[in-house]
């Protein structure tokens, strides 16, 4: 009797309740219908942008801000873009997609001709929309003041044929962090640097850590952990395994863009990672954990080392601060490699401004992106990271003393994108060659001719599409 | 005496057998369990070793988490109006075309069917783009009708009740016109009542298939307070929250309604699944 008077009751409920909801969310997500319509309060052309950015730092300015989120800095700047602007009646829509999602939602976006006004992310992730020529350029709102506080690598890092498709506002510096804690329960005092320092240690000191935090490491005390963090479950925080790769030479792109990891470098690189799996001198199942099982692994004090870039180490210690994750002393390291020479790279995180077809949306859009990325409050922000500002690098030294540990180390970056086309497939490539490598799938030999031969697949198909070549 | 002896190992079987279906359920219920239990503690004790089997301490404050900091109900509601209404509408559109494939004569009958029936091998990944194009056109980008309209008609759904309907003696229908019924009653209050356990198969086979539509649902609800459940726990995974629990109470939130519908439907579903492999 029950189940039938739920059988009409069920179709009842949700009809009668959707009717009354509307459920509509149609609230003019990108200003098709508000663009160029006017105002009737401010006489003002109408216009509506959407803004879409993947999680980056919390909090308008600072994580400890109330309701701090990742959409409150674009929120506040929104807001204050609206409040000065004057050529037209402007509403911007926020919205924070998943890291992962991004590709999905900007490919079906894109297709169906309503991709978002602006984008905020990293550029290495965001290249291909510029290759692809889905992006405007931004030279006309880049003028001489910008150039001179952002120091040319970064507009070089920015620069796709001859134009800047991405506005700099920060950077992440991609580096290991470790538990200094952990490090002196294993006996391990003298390989742990300042507070304020990014250690190097050589690849055979590192194997030693590795060794030590293996076998010493009290079980009482850190009943569950393993030395070193190791992922291979997608594409996010693929960079580390990148530089991983290189830690024995191999310098992976030759002068043509073409993946050149499959010698004898590449190969004990990868072979070492392996053996690492192996071992038991990283987290099991490697396989099937992400980026951010690992980072959270770290942060519960699971594994002794791990990969870390400005906005995760800010965000661990505000984490810590707020008493969400265990209090533990938290450094940084650079990537050891076999030369003696630290491997370091680095993340410029900016905004781009997609074609929509729409002159007047692109004109808002680009004021909107110098506004937030010249503003000489809003560029503050930038601190969540390191900023590319040498004016808020400057203000903020004495108050964050690593901005100048980063700086020294940029000595050492190399590009992990090379600049090649088609590096968002590229990324698609290695981690499931990885994958079958930790699974006894394949060699280690195997995975790197495997992974370099589609990867240059990709590359080569990637070119020959290129906007940018033709 | 043989037939004591033959009872006997039958019994013996019997408890051989209940052993093992014990064993694969309790292997089966665990993840369940484990999930649910870990919600319930602290971040540091989810992954204690050896593990707390059971909370020494409860705690609600990671599901007060999860509501208070995304709009989990919201995404709750969501979820089940979409699935609940694509699944009575399928419900509604592919009985009747199973109906009319099985009991009615007509022109090109097979055709129309092999035709029908072939669309289950298009994957609906290779539809993302068309499809979106079209429900921007109809405005329904940003909206719950937008996940909807494309799952009410499925073939899966024909193909599975016309073996139902098949099932169902032609003499059964003819007897019906001659008492005077017309077809549409014969369909309502003749047929319909004897293919309920096959509608309740479909029903909560279509309902966990639209539950879990990720990526059609990912890029039609792009607005925070239009996401379902599972896109809107996905997008929560991906959070840089390092408290474990937090995470499994998200992930709870997810399976429990689905959970609650399997429960409340399972007898139509067991029957419905048995009795579709009959064939008159």
């Amino acid at each position: 009797m029950l189940k039938k008077r739920l059988f009409a009751a069920v179709p009842a409920v949700a009809l009668t309740v959707g009717l009354l909801a509307g459920c509509s969310g149609n609230n003019g997500n990108s200003g098709e219908e508000a663009s160029g319509s006017a105002s009737a309060g401010a006489g003002k052309d109408k216009v509506e942008i959407s803004v879409w950015l993947t999680p980056q730092w919390k909090g308008a300015f600072d994580s400890t801000e109330s309701d701090a989120d990742y959409d409150s800095f674009f929120k506040y700047a929104a807001d204050k873009f609206v409040k000065q602007y004057d050529k037209y009646d402007a509403k911007i829509n926020v919205q924070v997609i998943a890291g992962d999602q991004r590709d999905e939602l900007l490919n079906v976006n894109l297709n169906g001709g309503t991709p978002p006004d602006v984008f905020f992310e990293s550029v290495f992730a965001m290249g291909d929309y510029a290759h692809r020529g889905a992006l405007v350029p931004l030279n006309d709102i880049v003028d001489d003041a910008a150039k001179s506080d952002i120091a040319q690598g970064y507009w070089d890092n920015v620069t796709f044929g001859n134009d800047i498709y991405f506005y700099p506002f920060s950077n992440n510096p991609g580096t290991l962090a470790y538990n200094a804690d952990m490090f002196r329960a294993a006996g391990l005092d003298s390989f742990v640097g300042g507070e304020s320092e990014i250690k190097t240690w050589t690849l055979d000191e590192y194997n030693q850590i590795l060794e030590a935090l293996k076998t010493k490491l009290p079980k009482d005390k850190y009943s569950n952990a393993y030395p070193m963090a190791l992922y291979a479950l997608n594409n996010q925080g693929d960079t580390w395994n990148l530089a991983y790769l290189r830690m024995f030479g191999n310098k992976f792109f030759d002068d043509q863009g073409n993946i050149v990891l499959d010698d004898e470098n590449g190969v004990k690189a990868a072979e070492w990672l392996r053996n690492l799996y192996k071992s038991g001198y990283t987290n099991p199942g490697a396989e099937s954990v992400s980026s951010n099982d690992a980072n959270a692994m770290f942060l519960n004090q699971q594994l002794a080392v791990s990969f870390t870039n400005p906005v995760l180490f800010n965000n661990a210690k505000a984490d810590m601060a707020a008493g969400k994750a265990p209090k533990f002393d938290v450094r940084l390291a650079n990537i050891p490699s076999v030369s003696g020479d630290p491997l370091t790279f680095t993340y410029v995180v900016g905004a781009s401004v997609f074609k929509t077809g729409d002159d007047k949306r692109t004109e808002v859009a680009k004021d909107f992106v110098k506004f937030f990325s010249s503003d000489p409050e809003l560029v503050k922000a930038s601190k969540n990271s390191i900023p590319v500002r040498s004016s808020v690098i400057s203000e903020f030294k004495d108050q964050f003393p690593l901005f100048e540990a980063y700086d020294k180390n940029s000595a050492h970056l190399f590009s992990f994108t090379g600049n090649v086309p088609g590096y968002s497939e590229l990324r698609q490539v290695l981690y499931p060659e990885l994958q079958a490598m930790y699974i006894g799938e394949k060699t280690p030999a195997e995975a790197v001719k495997d992974y370099q031969a589609k990867g240059n697949e990709v590359i080569q198909k990637a070119r020959q599409n290129s906007v940018l070549n033709k | 005496m043989a037939k004591l002896q033959g009872k006997k190992k039958r019994d013996s079987y019997d408890v051989v057998a209940n052993i093992v279906i014990v064993f694969f359920a309790i292997c089966n219920l665990f993840p369940i369990y484990w999930l649910f239990t870990s919600s319930l503690k602290n971040s540091s004790d989810v992954i204690k070793m050896p593990p707390d089997w059971w909370p020494k301490t409860f705690t609600f404050s990671n599901y007060t988490e999860v509501f208070d900091s995304q709009p989990a109900l919201r995404w709750t509601f969501n979820s089940l109006y979409v699935a609940g209404l694509s699944t009575i509408l399928l419900v509604v559109t592919s009985s009747m075309a199973a109906y009319a494939f099985s009991k009615l004569r007509f022109k090109g009958k097979m055709v129309i069917f092999v035709i029908f029936i072939s669309s289950l091998m298009v994957p609906k990944e290779v539809m993302i783009v068309p499809l979106f194009r079209i429900a921007q056109d109809l405005g329904l980008v940003n909206d719950l009708h937008g996940m909807i309209w494309p799952n009410v008609a499925v073939a899966f759904g024909v193909f599975l009740l016309k073996g139902f309907f098949d099932s169902v003696p032609d003499a059964l229908r003819e007897a019906a016109r001659i008492d005077g019924a017309g077809e549409v009653r014969t369909f309502l209050q003749i047929m319909i009542p004897i293919v309920k356990p096959g509608i309740g198969a479909l029903f909560i086979l279509n309902f966990v298939q639209v539950w879990n539509d990720y990526l059609w649902q990912l890029v039609i609800g792009q607005e925070k307070e239009m996401k379902t459940l599972m896109v809107g726990i996905a997008t929560l995974m991906q959070d840089l929250n390092p408290n474990f629990a937090y995470k499994m109470a998200g992930a709870t939130v997810a399976a429990i309604p689905m959970l609650i519908i399997f429960l409340l439907f399972q007898g139509y579903f067991t029957r419905g699944l048995a009795g579709g492999a009959v064939k008159e």
